[in-house]
């Protein structure tokens, strides 16, 4: 989930137990305001009454607009000890003008007169629904609630993206960074110290990968030219005994097998070379190479050699397939990926050469899918086969990322096939 | 035929001073820059065998030297950086030749032979072993002066051989050096064993006193003894 949208949900449910406990205690506070206010004007109006009562004067009406009621009731002393003096008390009570019940504060007040009679005052004023009231609260808490959140959130959102630019643009640049490559690191405009010490912090971060990138592409490169001379030593010296000694059979067969090992590694290191020279960019000149034409050149070699596994190759080429590239770059991506078909064909199997637009496609027989996912890995091998690199879809690989090439393998119809797209030209 | 072998390390250099002794050239080494600048110097050469990266300073530097000195000495450039432009800069400051490490001693031998043929003033590069003349640049070859018609591949392979005469030849590195890259990984020979059929044939109908003998079943050597195969 994307930070601003967490950050919205976070504030969503933070606000609603808040604006659920901020509405219980505005109407307990509400409640009890109107009581107050409503027990101030019963005991007025009870005060009055008894004054008037003891006085002896005129009672007020009891229909005086006001729905106001009250009753007097004469009580004994017992039931005067046994009660408050005075209570408040909320209930329903039969208003005679508006013919229905209503709720209503209710004061009663226990008095006694000269004649030490009792008497029980019992005041009651019509009041609020505590019900209404309660729903039109709940409409407002969630009317509000609703309101509050749009503009917290619209506000949250503008300052957010206002405030996190620094931060996207950090983003934006992580994504467009390909290590090896080389960056000059992200832009650093903002003012903000946390988004200057976060830039500050990527471009170390990416100066030491660079660095050590660099660092292991040298170790490569340097470790296979020193490499070269105790390769040709053990060769030159292999060959003298050959030539010079005249071993018996069994010798000259463990030389012989010596000396291809020899050439495997020879070939290994040179394919590493070629690898780390592709990798460190060192093929500057291109020119227009016709593949069409290199492949129906390199293909009849391949049948030569390969011509005791029986395979069919059918090429489906137009007149010319020209590409863009430095010419042995061109060379090595084809040929590679020629003799990987050549190389992994069962005996009697087929090979496609296709081009549609501007892909090339390669396929070949095959019993089970490669590891999509592993396959240009340098020393990626399905199948461990005696005097092969390792390294041949490994430098595929790295000419495609070289150019940009899109590449795409498939395992379809017990066939592996692999497909090249050059952009439009 | 005096060659110079300028290279630092010593177990390189001994075996290719062993090798070069055995073809009967005059062999001295030197192991640094100062030691090799003062031998160029003092000296001429027929051939100096180079190499780039010398304790002390650059092969290339000595190439200047050399050069600048109005020297003829060919120089063959042996080299652990197999890179175009060492290629291309060595070349373009007046070396014969670039070898890159690891090489085969026979295509050493046939880079010294080639180089000295063109030294001796000659534009002679043509190849001679036995009755057999090879012309690489018109692709021809003769056995007796009558022309032996060769295919393509025929033809490569008897070239291979020729500047390998008395070698024992590894059927693999032929392979790859007559296919090149496309057989490294090839797992059967026929194709091989095909081309040097026909070409056995070719060279015993025109009369070739030299013959491509098997060695053991996994090589060959190309001589001119008497017939018979080692085995």
């Amino acid at each position: 989930m994307k930070l601003i949208y967490r950050i919205a949900l976070r504030l969503s449910l933070v606000l609603l137990p808040l604006m659920a406990l901020w509405a219980g205690l505005f109407y307990y506070a509400i409640v009890d305001e109107i009581n107050d206010e409503s027990d101030d004007a019963l005991e007025d109006y009870s005060e009055l009454i008894i004054t008037r009562m003891l006085a002896g004067r005129e009672l007020p009406n009891l229909n005086s607009g006001s729905n106001n009621s009250y009753s007097i009731v004469p009580v004994d002393e017992a039931y005067a000890r046994t009660h408050p003096n005075i209570d408040y008390y909320d209930a329903d009570v039969y208003i005679h003008e508006k013919e229905e019940t209503e709720p209503a504060r209710i004061m009663t007040t226990i008095f006694r007169d000269a004649d030490d009679m009792y008497y029980e005052l019992r005041v009651a004023m019509p009041t609020f629904e505590r019900e209404d009231l309660l729903r039109a609260l709940a409409f407002w808490v969630v009317t509000l609630y609703l309101m509050l959140l749009v503009c917290v959130l619209g506000v949250t959102l503008w300052i957010f993206n206002r405030s996190m630019r620094p931060l996207y643009a950090l983003l934006r640049w992580f994504d467009g960074y390909v290590p090896g490559r080389g960056s000059d690191g992200p832009s650093t405009d903002s003012t903000i110290p946390e988004f200057r010490q976060l830039n500050d912090a990527a471009a170390g971060a990416v100066r030491r990968s660079e660095a050590s990138i660099e660092q292991q592409k040298q170790f490569i490169g340097n470790a296979s030219h020193e490499l070269q001379t105790p390769l040709a030593i053990l060769g030159n010296r292999l060959e003298w005994i050959l030539d010079n000694t005249s071993p018996d059979r069994r010798q000259a067969e463990e030389m012989f097998k010596m000396k291809r090992t020899l050439s495997h590694l020879v070939r290994l290191n040179k394919t590493l070379l070629l690898l780390s020279k592709i990798d460190n960019g060192q093929f500057p000149e291109s020119s227009d190479v016709d593949l069409a034409a290199l492949l129906r050149e390199q293909v009849p070699t391949y049948d030569e050699i390969y011509e005791w596994r029986h395979l069919t190759v059918s090429m489906a080429l137009p007149e010319s397939f020209t590409v863009r590239m430095n010419d042995s770059l061109a060379s090595t991506l084809v040929t590679n990926l020629l003799k990987n078909a050549y190389v992994h064909s069962p005996e009697g199997g087929t090979i496609e050469i296709s081009a549609e637009g501007r892909t090339m496609t390669f396929s070949n027989d095959g019993s089970a899918p490669l590891d999509a996912e592993r396959i240009f890995e340098r020393f990626y091998q399905g199948d461990r086969k005696e005097g092969s690199t390792g390294l041949g879809l490994a430098l595929v690989g790295a000419v495609c990322r070289y150019y940009g090439l899109k590449i795409d393998y498939r395992f379809e119809g017990s066939r592996h096939s692999f497909s090249i797209s050059w952009p439009e030209a | 035929m005096k060659i110079l072998i300028v290279e630092d390390e010593p177990s390189l250099r001994e075996i290719m001073v062993r090798e070069l002794e055995q073809e009967h050239y005059v062999v001295e080494t030197a192991s640094t820059f100062d030691e090799a600048d003062s031998k160029i110097a003092g000296y001429t050469y027929d051939c100096i065998l180079l190499d780039i990266m010398l304790p002390g300073g650059s092969g290339l530097k000595l190439l200047e030297n050399l050069k600048g000195a109005g020297k003829r000495d060919s120089v063959i450039i042996i080299s652990a950086r197999n890179s175009i432009e060492d290629k291309v800069l060595g070349l373009e400051l007046g070396a014969d030749d670039y070898l890159p490490k690891p090489f085969h001693t026979a295509e050493l031998l046939a880079r010294i032979r080639s180089v000295l043929r063109r030294g001796r003033g000659g534009a002679d590069t043509k190849l001679r072993f036995g009755n057999l003349t090879l012309d690489p640049d018109a692709r021809r070859v003769e056995a007796d002066g009558r022309e032996i018609p060769l295919l393509k591949k025929e033809f490569d392979i008897l070239m291979y051989f020729m500047q390998r005469p008395n070698h024992m030849v590894d059927k693999v590195a032929l392979a790859e050096a007559v296919w090149g890259d496309h057989a490294d990984q090839a797992d059967n020979f026929h194709f091989v064993y095909a081309q040097i059929k026909n070409l056995r044939q070719k060279l015993a109908e025109a009369g070739s006193s030299a013959s491509i003998r098997s060695v053991y079943g996994f090589g060959y050597r190309f001589t001119d003894d008497a017939p018979a195969d080692e085995e």
